[in-house]
């Protein structure tokens, strides 16, 4: 889902950047709040920052036949929210925009925006939809995760349309294209990714459910017999 | 009643095994990045070749694709040490009661 360095034209970068730096702001004022409120909430982002380093670090082939990132962040947004996932995801953006060139600091805003604010949106819209619902918490984590996954690559999708629109049938055309590109190829990935950190959230739920009680990921009734179950 | 307790471990290896057995059929499509595609699918819609894009900000590009997977792996490293802490803190403290 990287914007390539020189791939966006600077009109576009400006504006992306502009929509990405407030909801940083948010974040970072989210982060302080959680981590000042709860000690045990810094171990919990340890392991939801991780696993957006580990699986955004992986490129995996797909059935488009060509290779594509997760993104990892639906665990984060579950946990902490979309915003605090902003920060995570600015974080390791910018370390793939110094150290290896998958994206750049100029387009490192609209890159920002898609993995780091649309896709933990929509995951955590997924979840919080489903929170209090009968349907059970793996199954709200594995959706939640695999559609930040999907609308991270869409977002990208519709911002690349927008700075390109096709000669023929403008913007819409030109995200249509684009989707085949990416979307297409990453709804495997993000049914993979899901599905493994649904794992990580079944482990915490067995090591530490305390923490997500007190984050009111869930209701404690519902942590408890998901505990119990195994 | 083990089948029941490991349920999602089983479901991870299914999708795990059910991917690369998807991927063993499409075979031989090289499997370029993603960004790659977008980038020279850009390059069709404006006309302008892949070369013809300049960075708007200047870049350091690792020399070379040896470099750049060893400092991907640096990347998953930093992630998995984080991970393998927290899990190891948690379990110490599970068991201290």
């Amino acid at each position: 889902m990287h914007i390539m360095e020189g791939f966006l034209p600077a009109a576009w970068c400006i504006a992306w950047w502009l929509v990405a730096l407030p909801c940083l702001a948010l974040g970072v004022r989210e982060l302080r709040r959680v981590l000042s409120s709860d000690r045990e909430s810094l171990p919990l982002l340890g392991v939801t920052g991780g696993f957006v380093f580990i699986l955004s670090s992986l490129k995996l082939p797909s059935v488009t036949g060509s290779s594509s990132h997760p993104t990892g962040t639906g665990l984060s947004a579950v946990s902490f929210g979309p915003w605090v996932t902003t920060v995570v995801g600015a974080i390791v953006l910018l370390f793939q925009a110094l150290f290896l060139a998958h994206g750049g600091l100029s387009t490192l805003g609209a890159n920002i925006v898609s993995m780091g604010v649309a896709g933990p949106l929509v995951g955590w819209g997924v979840y919080r939809a489903l929170r209090d619902s009968p349907v059970g918490i793996y199954t709200t984590v594995f959706l939640a995760a695999s559609f930040a996954d999907l609308f991270t690559y869409l977002t990208t999708s519709l911002q690349l349309a927008l700075a390109y629109p096709a000669q023929v049938g403008g913007a819409w055309s030109s995200f249509i294209i684009f989707l085949g590109i990416f979307a297409v190829t990453q709804v495997p990935l993000a049914i993979l990714e899901a599905v493994i950190l649904v794992l990580v959230f079944k482990y915490i739920v067995q090591l530490r459910p305390g923490i997500l009680i007190r984050l009111k990921v869930f209701s404690e009734g519902r942590i408890l017999a998901a505990r119990s179950d195994g | 009643m083990m089948l029941a307790r490991y349920r999602l471990e089983i479901l991870a290896l299914i999708a795990i095994i059910a991917l690369c057995a998807l991927l063993l059929r499409i075979g031989g499509a090289g499997f370029p990045g993603s960004d790659n595609t977008g980038s020279a699918q850009i390059s069709r819609l404006t006309g302008i070749p892949e070369e013809g894009f300049h960075p708007l900000v200047w870049q350091w590009i690792p020399p070379g694709p040896e470099v750049e997977s060893g400092l991907f792996a640096l990347q998953a490293a930093i992630g998995g040490i984080c991970v393998g802490w927290v899990f190891g803190y948690w379990k110490g403290l599970k068991e201290k009661g």
